[in-house]
């Protein structure tokens, strides 16, 4: 029944579509409805996708390309609105948004009334186009396209054209309603909702940075190395920089002062659209939480290796992260909580995710994995970086992403200390990794 | 190419220091060679200025719509008493105190909190036309007003040439609070006929005096003051 009256909502897009401007407006999508909640004064659920190319940026052309691709994709070019009951996303035919020099402090915050209500940004800076993207728009899978079809575009303009393939979307067709969809719902339909977990974990403590100031430490690898590093652990890439982290985090928990060991979680988003298709260019993401406890013992490396490639073994599979997308829509489908004011929801959700969610993670981690871009473009880029943007609480997030052999782990962060980060790459450094560091921070202050 | 010693991670060119561990990074055989420019950009940006003209408009037109039915209401129809001078005043207040954050974000915060104090003062004085004696503003309502005004003005002042952490703006409370009860108790005792003594502003005094001694300890000690941000930081 469920599956039946999806398709009758999916049926209604193409009418959508065709209907005059003004009529069109979307809904947030399941998870973009946290991320507007969450908004202060001093943070916003803003993340960050750039792409080095080997040639200097030309501002003006990137604007045309700007322009030009940004009607291609409508679900970015809006506006979020506020209704009765929920938000919701509306065209935005304000003049804009325009491209602007990079700044030092990256993904700060935007207010939904800035920009002329656009809720992303375009920066260059020598040879980087940087694209940042509020969270209730799409994830970083949706954010990649807009990049990589802004950046094929912008070559284009430079005479080196480019064939719409993979990410890259062809800009003279019409957008597909798959790709306006919330694809959540047409896969919430599990009969059972697992419980989601729900321990406090060790968190990150440091010294706050002044109003927005956004710590970044690079390091630049070779996908070949780390590769071939995680194998000799029988781990995958990703199992095994996360088991870095882990590791760097039971590092700093143990030699920070503590009354009391917690359990170390990281909070890891999925992408669903690898298990369940979907041409969405929106949320499409789950999390996981890989997890070690030092409470039941001391852990070697090759144990959190060990836990973390079982873990993942066991809950990185459709039928379970089928239940974690029904559990979560479980709670937007209540009736009783549909009715409830948006400034009650609001301050509801505030509640639960400071006080619940956002203890349920010692950090985040990321990884966008290998990209692929058509073969006209791979001669002009150099490189490509991912921020997981301003933590909402004191600790570290860490974005991970590889294109050919160079594999770039973006570490970002609002606190002086940058502990986690340290033990992270000396681990890769002890495991006979090279490591290049590349970093924001004001080192003359220290 | 750099390497830090202590991390043995390779460091970008431009960097001086390693910033997993910030030690110094020194070639012998280049001391004297200029670092090149960062990758990264060195100006900040700034988050935009929200301008909240609709919101602006939409309480302009409640408020004076509010104060002029009332007075319209007051004069024509229920006219025994002068009742609508309380609402025009509150409209006035809120007026005045929503102006900095709707309006003009930029107003000096010292001529703001001037206004609100001057606001306040307005209304109370408004309500001395309901009221039989107008003593009690002119004794203990505007001195009272022009106090909190003053330490209200004190704080951002205070904050400017010393350091705005939450410790010192807590000591900055706990000066301000027994001066204030002090104040209050003899401005009471003016209007009341009674002889200048303090009672129960001593016991605030008192309490207020040891929290002030706690807190200038805790700031004179590095080492106390550190403690106590790790322990209560949030």
């Amino acid at each position: 029944m469920k599956n039946t009256s999806h398709q009758n909502k999916t049926n209604q897009i193409p009418k959508q579509a065709n209907r005059s401007r003004k009529d069109v407006w979307y809904k947030l999508d399941l998870s973009a409805i946290v991320y507007p909640t969450l908004q202060r004064r001093d943070f916003s659920s803003v993340y960050r996708l750039s792409v080095v190319l080997k040639e200097a940026i030309d501002p003006a052309l990137l604007q045309q390309a700007l322009d030009k691709v940004l009607p291609r994709f409508p679900t970015y070019k809006v506006a979020i609105r506020k209704g009765l009951f929920w938000r919701y996303l509306e065209p935005n035919n304000r003049p804009g948004p325009y491209v602007k020099e990079d700044i030092k402090n990256p993904c700060m915050p935007m207010h939904f009334k800035g920009n002329n209500r656009y809720l992303i940004r375009v920066y260059y800076y020598g040879c980087r186009i940087a694209l940042e993207a509020h969270h209730s728009l799409g994830d970083g899978t949706g954010g990649m396209c807009l990049l990589q079809t802004l950046t094929a575009a912008y070559l284009g303009l430079s005479g080196h054209p480019v064939k719409p393939e993979g990410f890259v979307l062809d800009i003279h067709t019409e957008p597909d309603p798959e790709e306006l969809e919330d694809a959540y719902m047409r896969y919430a339909n599990a009969q059972v909702c697992p419980p989601r977990p729900a321990e406090k974990t060790y968190r990150v403590r440091g010294t706050k940075e002044p109003f927005y100031t956004l710590n970044i430490i690079d390091g630049i690898l070779s996908v070949k190395e780390v590769m071939s590093v995680a194998r000799k652990y029988n781990a995958s890439l990703t199992e095994y920089l996360n088991s870095v982290l882990l590791y760097a985090l039971l590092q700093k928990q143990s030699n920070d002062f503590h009354i009391r060991l917690k359990p170390v979680r990281i909070a890891m988003p999925v992408n669903l659209r690898r298990f369940f298709p979907s041409k969405t260019l929106r949320n499409f993401i789950t999390m996981v939480y890989p997890f070690v406890d030092p409470r039941l013992g001391e852990y070697t490396f090759e144990e959190i290796v060990r836990h973390v490639h079982n873990y993942m073994r066991y809950y990185i599979n459709e039928k379970f992260l089928r239940g974690d997308i029904t559990t979560n829509a479980s709670t937007q489908r209540n009736p009783f909580i549909r009715v409830v004011p948006l400034f009650i929801k609001d301050f509801v959700v505030r509640t639960f995710y400071t006080k619940v969610q956002d203890k349920n993670s010692s950090a985040g981690l990321t990884n966008m994995g290998a990209l692929h871009v058509p073969e006209d473009m791979k001669p002009y880029i150099e490189r490509f970086d991912i921020y997981m943007g301003q933590p909402f609480s004191s600790r570290t997030n860490c974005a991970i992403i590889s294109f050919e052999d160079i594999l770039t782990v973006n570490f970002a962060s609002s606190i002086v200390e940058a502990d986690v980060e340290r033990y992270f790459f000396r681990k890769l450094v002890q495991d006979g990794i090279h490591v290049k560091i590349e970093s924001n921070r004001n080192l003359d202050m220290m | 190419m750099s390497y830090c010693v202590n991390c043995g991670v390779e460091l970008e060119a431009s960097l001086k220091n390693c910033p997993l561990c910030h030690t110094p990074v020194i070639n012998p055989n280049e001391l004297n060679k200029k670092l090149p420019p960062s990758p990264y950009p060195t100006a900040k940006g700034q988050v935009e200025v929200v301008k909240r003209k609709d919101l602006g408009i939409l309480i302009s037109v409640v408020l004076t719509a509010t104060s002029v039915t009332c007075l319209l209401l007051n004069l024509l129809v229920f006219n025994s008493h002068l009742w609508s001078l309380v609402v025009i005043g509150s409209c006035l207040c809120l007026f005045v105190f929503s102006f900095p954050a709707i309006f003009y974000s930029k107003t000096p915060i010292y001529l703001s909190l001037l206004a609100d104090g001057v606001s306040v003062a307005v209304y109370l004085f408004l309500i001395t036309f309901l009221t039989d004696s107008d003593i009690w503003f002119w004794q203990l309502g505007l001195p009272v007003i022009i106090i909190l005004t003053v330490y209200a003005e004190s704080f951002p002042l205070l904050s400017r040439f010393f350091p705005a952490t939450v410790l010192s703006c807590a000591l900055y409370l706990f000066i301000e609070i027994p001066a204030f009860c002090v104040a209050l108790e003899l401005l009471i005792r003016r209007i009341t006929n009674h002889p200048y003594q303090i009672t129960w502003s001593a016991v605030v005094l008192t309490v207020c005096v040891i929290i002030d001694f706690a807190l200038i300890t805790i700031l004179a000690k590095k080492r106390l003051r550190n403690e106590v941000r790790r322990r209560l930081h949030f």
